[in-house]
């Protein structure tokens, strides 16, 4: 069943292997025990190493979904910023016992849109952004251990790359990223199902599988 | 090529390790720290919704019951048994899609632009079969009195709805402004269905249903003004 092989959690990136030395030295390791949605419920308490642990653990996977948009450091950096503000003065809107990585991938989201519709007045930065979105990073040839994830991405549509994003680095399950995205699980499953029908060919190409077709159901 | 390989590939690079600057996390940390302090999460999104609705219902009977309830002593049982209730249900839906536009992360049941599209079109059904007088008597001008009377209803709903979801975050504005549109409009419709005597179907299918769309409409273009004037809030 298709469903469970893109639906299932990809890597650890709930967990607080992230959590760097700098961090731990600093504040409680009693974070280190918690889950996202625990230190959030502290966070919304007033607690400061909650938040401090929640910036340290889950910036990684959001500077990256920002990288892989913007192509740019200083973009990820400004983006990932204005991200944890807005969260810092939404962060009431979260629930206790919610999960808490579609509250905060809709919120990145909405930072994201609204840095594209700033960049698109911009007419300077007009071709920056063409060169952002274009499949810019060669491939490694298949005897590489493992493709660069946004190399491999890159030739897929932007909506079908944030579903298999959410799900393969934020480790989101179908309904998550559907809260995320403000659509439905089908329409979700949906983009899965093409993105890997895209990603099958494209890996049969650079010599990754034997060509078997199937496999998504 | 299984999904499972294309899965294993895609965990395999989705490994590779990802740093943050750490003196960037180390600055937005103080920064969080600095505004600090506990806050009290939203209400249950039902007690919201629930809030939203009683909004509309007494703004709708506050208005009709201003200009008189003639519309509704003029109904038949048949009408008011399937007029009202379509209604409320239209309201009720409308008030849960407006809270959850308001909440990130909410599961979205229905588009605010289907919701629009629904309300509309099961307004414009049920009128079609309850009313069949089709005489266009004063056609402009009492259809526009009652656009207006009906905008005008919903311009207090909207504000109370602004009002109660005060503390929500829309992701989306202009989704959330049309959301809260389609919900005001539709108190602006209960209170004409209350108030108006005019059953001339062409009245009711244009100038009563009108008030939804103008008043959605309406919530979507100052979402996108008010969305157009936030400024950036990035730290450096």
């Amino acid at each position: 069943m298709r469903t469970a092989a893109v639906g299932g959690t990809a890597n650890g990136a709930r967990h607080s292997a992230d959590i760097g030395d700098n961090w731990v030295s600093r504040y409680s390791p009693m974070c280190l025990d918690n889950h996202p949605e625990q230190l959030m419920a502290r966070y919304q308490q007033g607690d400061l190493a909650a938040a401090s642990a929640l910036i340290q653990h889950l910036s990684p996977q959001l500077h990256r979904f920002f990288l892989a948009d913007f192509g740019s450091r200083g973009d990820a950096d400004d983006l990932l910023q204005e991200t944890w503000m807005r969260i810092h003065e939404a962060r009431h809107t979260y629930r206790p016992g919610e999960p808490l990585l579609p509250w905060l991938y809709a919120i990145a989201r909405h930072i994201r849109v609204d840095h594209y519709r700033r960049a698109q007045r911009r007419t300077a930065r007009e071709a920056q952004l063409d060169d952002a979105s274009s499949p810019a990073p060669a491939f490694p040839g298949p005897s590489a251990a493992a493709p660069d994830l946004e190399a491999l991405l890159a030739p897929l549509p932007e909506s079908q790359r944030e579903v298999i994003r959410m799900l393969k680095i934020a480790g989101m399950s179908l309904d998550e990223v559907a809260r995320a995205t403000s659509s439905s699980v089908g329409s979700v499953k949906q983009k899965a199902h093409r993105a890997y029908e895209r990603l099958r060919e494209r890996l049969i190409v650079m010599g990754f599988g034997k060509g078997s077709p199937g496999g998504v159901s | 090529m299984k999904d499972k390989e294309i899965d294993d590939i895609l965990k395999k690079a989705a490994e590779t390790p990802h740093r943050v600057d750490p003196a960037l996390l180390d600055r937005v940390t103080a920064s969080l720290g600095a505004s600090l302090g506990p806050v009290r999460p939203l209400p249950p999104p039902w007690i919201l919704a629930t809030g939203a609705i009683l909004v509309c219902a007494a703004i709708a009977l506050a208005g009709a019951a201003r200009l008189g309830l003639s519309g509704f002593r003029e109904l038949s049982g048949l009408q008011r048994v399937l007029i009202f209730p379509a209604l409320a249900i239209q309201i009720g839906l409308a008030a849960t899609v407006c809270v959850r536009e308001r909440i990130p992360g909410s599961r979205r049941a229905v588009a605010p632009g289907l919701l629009l599209a629904a309300c509309c079109v099961s307004l414009l059904a049920v009128f079609a079969v309850l009313f069949h007088d089709y005489a266009t008597e004063r056609f402009v001008h009492q259809g526009v009195t009652c656009l207006v009377a009906g905008l005008l209803h919903a311009v207090p709903a909207a504000l109370a709805i602004a009002l109660l979801l005060r503390r929500g975050f829309a992701v989306n504005p202009v989704a959330a402004g049309l959301a809260a549109g389609t919900l005001a409009g539709l108190a602006g419709l209960g209170m004409l269905e209350l108030h108006c005597a005019n059953f001339e179907a062409p009245h009711l299918m244009l100038w009563h249903t009108a008030v939804v769309p103008v008043a959605a409409a309406a919530g979507a273009l100052l979402a996108s003004f008010v969305r157009s004037l936030r400024p950036s809030r990035a730290l450096l």
